[in-house]
């Protein structure tokens, strides 16, 4: 038994002290007469499958240029640019739903986000993909606005918060938004511009909205010629890509943005609750656009300027695999799991639980804005019914025939649930309930998922026979 | 003032008052004892000492900084760890990784490096892994590794979250019914045990149990709770034959 082996240790005395802080503690317990090679123990960060990622690019992104060039066909094309959609946003909803277990049916919510959020500037302000210093100004003026709007809202929130007991800083709050209400309106009664408007002097939400679109377009206006001046400098064949990137890390952003906003109070609810504030979310994003003069209403925006080509969303697919394996299988994802596996136990060690989901929650949306900009850039146009809940519930249907915490599952299922409709058409009106049936079948065979929690192994540890490695082949 | 000190710590809920006037000590390397009847609010002082519930009245202190009222994660990288009642593991997780993701700190989470991966991430990670090795070897787990942890045999799992919670660093070590579900002959091994970490990482050892032999051997004070109410404090022998405890544990005498 353990005590016993108290002569072999080291003494941990000087360890035991968390205020030594973090580097002093690193190796304090760490014996010197240990094997030096730590890395064969199990762990969940030696799964090492980096080799892949050079291989992946080797071949995937080749590939894609070759169906790119139409050899194939159009219609195998658009299947391969399906697939491609649909591995990013299966692969981070993996990321919310399987590695921190926190289960989102909002995930087509963020795509939307991402989908207008790239459509609108790459419409409106990129000149055909020739100025991406105006698009990112559309972002930063975007960034400003709405970053007063949450400072205002957050200082709401923590005078609130001072009063302790939300029932007691009602009143507190209240006069706040009153003594805002009355400041803005008698500046805005002040300035003579005003006179003739119709829109109710009193209404204070009217102004305040009016405020910050005056500001988005003051910005806009203003940097206009310096962003036009930048973008002059760029060479052409460097502006198109510059300003595809901005597009899509911009509404990645955004869609992160909204991730966060949304995932800060969700994420107190747990399971079904949270399945079903996320749906609600997903369907007050889609309606907001839907309303939304400017991203085109219920028709939609059209002649969005395309870009995207296979190489390109081959390239994210890459990336976003990349992404989410290397966040996964990392001391921060054994975090993120830890939460998963038992939030009280996990606080109990020190884990900022409310922190890591919000973290896994954005780095999700992240990636389906990503996706959303990528699908807008492609499509010419884009519609609020291109958004709704099917598609959601498409997602997690990938993620969770995959094997929820597997991301080789999820790219697998990816691929097998976007061709399988496909593949099916031949039977015509038997197509769908044949769909239907194998989902079914899958799951009662492998109710853990096609891959259950397991991952593709390095291409060592599958290969290493072959390759005569020496080494261990977990390595 | 070294160690963890409670002073006139109550908690009601609602009506109930689950824990009144409670006050505690336990500095560094030593071994305390809490006992009571069942509802008696033994669990009720741990989550109002890890900060699960906010104390009603009182104030906390852990080396002379108050801790009270902040959040159990604030608390426990403060210095308190402790083990559950109903065995709380990361089920599905490596034996390995439950006790590494207690050494998780901001540092070691920073994105660029969980992203880009440069040697230090791996020099890092063989460090951490080395840690959690070295301390699963301590308690006697490096044997299992790298099973999932909810497969473990009972006993493990109890000494994986001692290990778990051990991990994280602590001053001050809380455990909730150790000995809950184990035999005559576990019971002997988590004694050892018991002392062993005490001796081995220099911490104070505060525990809630039901067995009283188990705590009158290695208890060195002990608080009998009864209805909220510290009715009794003292060494082994001086509650073992106060007239109240022995009331609350047998009833009124005749």
């Amino acid at each position: 038994m353990s005590p016993k082996r108290s002569d072999q240790l080291p003494p941990p005395a000087q360890s035991s002290s968390p205020s030594a802080g973090a580097a002093g503690r690193t190796d304090a317990r760490a014996p010197e007469h240990h094997d030096p090679a730590p890395s064969r123990w199990p762990g969940l960060s030696s799964l090492k499958a980096n080799a892949w990622v050079p291989l992946a690019i080797v071949l995937l992104v080749p590939l894609a240029a070759f169906v790119e060039s139409d050899v194939v066909g159009r219609y195998n094309a658009r299947i391969v640019t399906l697939i491609g959609y649909n591995v990013i946003l299966a692969v981070s909803l993996q990321l919310i739903n399987g590695v921190s277990g926190q289960f989102s049916l909002g995930h087509v919510g963020f795509m939307a986000v991402g989908a207008y959020l790239a459509a609108y500037p790459a419409k409106t302000y990129a000149n055909n993909f020739a100025d991406p210093a105006a698009v990112l100004l559309f972002y930063l003026a975007l960034g400003v606005v709405v970053g007063i709007m949450g400072a205002v809202l957050y200082g709401l929130l923590r005078l609130a918060g001072l009063f302790k007991r939300v029932h007691r800083s009602l009143p507190g709050v209240a006069l706040l938004v009153l003594i805002i209400w009355f400041a803005v309106d008698i500046s805005r009664a002040a300035s003579a511009t005003d006179a003739g408007l119709a829109v109710p002097k009193w209404c204070v939400w009217s102004h305040g909205m009016g405020g910050l679109q005056d500001l988005f377009d003051a910005i806009q206006a203003h940097g206009a010629s310096a962003a036009a001046a930048i973008s002059g400098h760029l060479p052409a064949a460097i502006a198109g890509p510059v300003c595809f990137i901005v597009l899509l890390i911009g509404a990645g952003c955004c869609a992160a943005g909204a991730g966060f906003v949304v995932g800060l109070p969700a994420l107190r609810l747990r399971g079904d609750y949270l399945a079903i504030a996320t749906l609600g979310m997903a369907e007050i994003i889609r309606i907001s656009i839907m309303n939304s003069r400017p991203l085109g209403g219920a028709l939609g925006l059209t002649g969005i300027p395309r870009y995207t080509n296979l190489v390109w969303l081959y390239g994210c697919v890459v990336l976003t695999v990349l992404f989410v394996w290397r966040v996964t299988y990392s001391a921060r994802g054994r975090v993120i799991m830890a939460v998963r596996e038992d939030e009280i136990a996990a606080s109990a060690v020190g884990i900022n639980t409310t922190r890591q989901k919000v973290t896994a929650f954005v780095f999700g949306a992240f990636f389906a804005g990503v996706a959303g900009a990528l699908f807008a850039l492609n499509e010419y146009s884009i519609t609020p019914t291109r958004f709704t809940l099917d598609r959601s519930i498409e997602v997690v249907v990938m993620v969770t025939l995959g094997g929820l915490g597997s991301i080789t599952g999820a790219v697998l299922a990816a691929i097998v649930l976007t061709i399988l409709p496909e593949a099916l058409r031949s039977v015509a009106e038997y197509r769908m309930i044949i769909y239907s049936s194998l989902l079914i079948v899958i799951m009662l065979a492998r109710p853990q998922g096609l891959m259950g929690t397991r991952e593709l192994p390095s291409p060592k540890a599958l290969f290493g026979r072959w390759w005569g490695s020496r080494k261990g082949v977990t390595a | 003032m070294g160690g963890l000190v409670a002073m006139h710590v109550s908690r009601r809920f609602g009506g109930l008052s689950a824990l009144s006037d409670f006050s505690l000590k336990v500095g560094m390397g030593e071994l305390v004892g809490l006992i009571g009847p069942n509802g008696a609010g033994k669990t009720t002082a741990f989550n109002v000492i890890t900060g699960v519930y906010p104390p009603s009245a009182g104030q906390i202190f852990l080396d002379g900084r108050r801790i009270d009222g902040q959040s159990v994660e604030w608390i426990n990288r403060g210095g308190i760890a402790r083990t559950f009642q109903n065995i709380r593991l990361f089920g599905s997780l490596s034996v390995l990784d439950n006790v590494t993701v207690g050494f998780s700190r901001s540092g070691e989470l920073g994105l660029t490096k969980t992203l880009l991966r440069a040697p230090r991430f791996y020099r890092e990670h063989d460090k951490t892994t080395a840690r959690g090795m070295a301390l699963l070897e301590t308690l006697g787990l490096a044997d299992s590794a790298g099973m999932v942890a909810r497969n473990l045999p009972y006993g493990d799992q109890r000494r994986l979250e001692i290990a778990r919670a051990l991990a994280t660093g602590p001053k001050i070590l809380l455990l909730d019914e150790p000995a809950a579900g184990m035999n005559p002959q576990e019971k002997v091994e988590l004694m050892k045990l018991i002392r062993f970490i005490r001796d081995q990482f220099h911490v104070g050892i505060w525990l809630i149990e039901h067995d009283m032999k188990l705590v009158m051997s290695i208890c060195e004070r002990i608080t009998v709770l009864d209805h909220g109410e510290t009715i009794a404090v003292g060494t082994p022998e001086e509650v073992q034959n106060n007239p109240e405890v022995i009331e609350a544990y047998l009833g009124e005498p005749v």
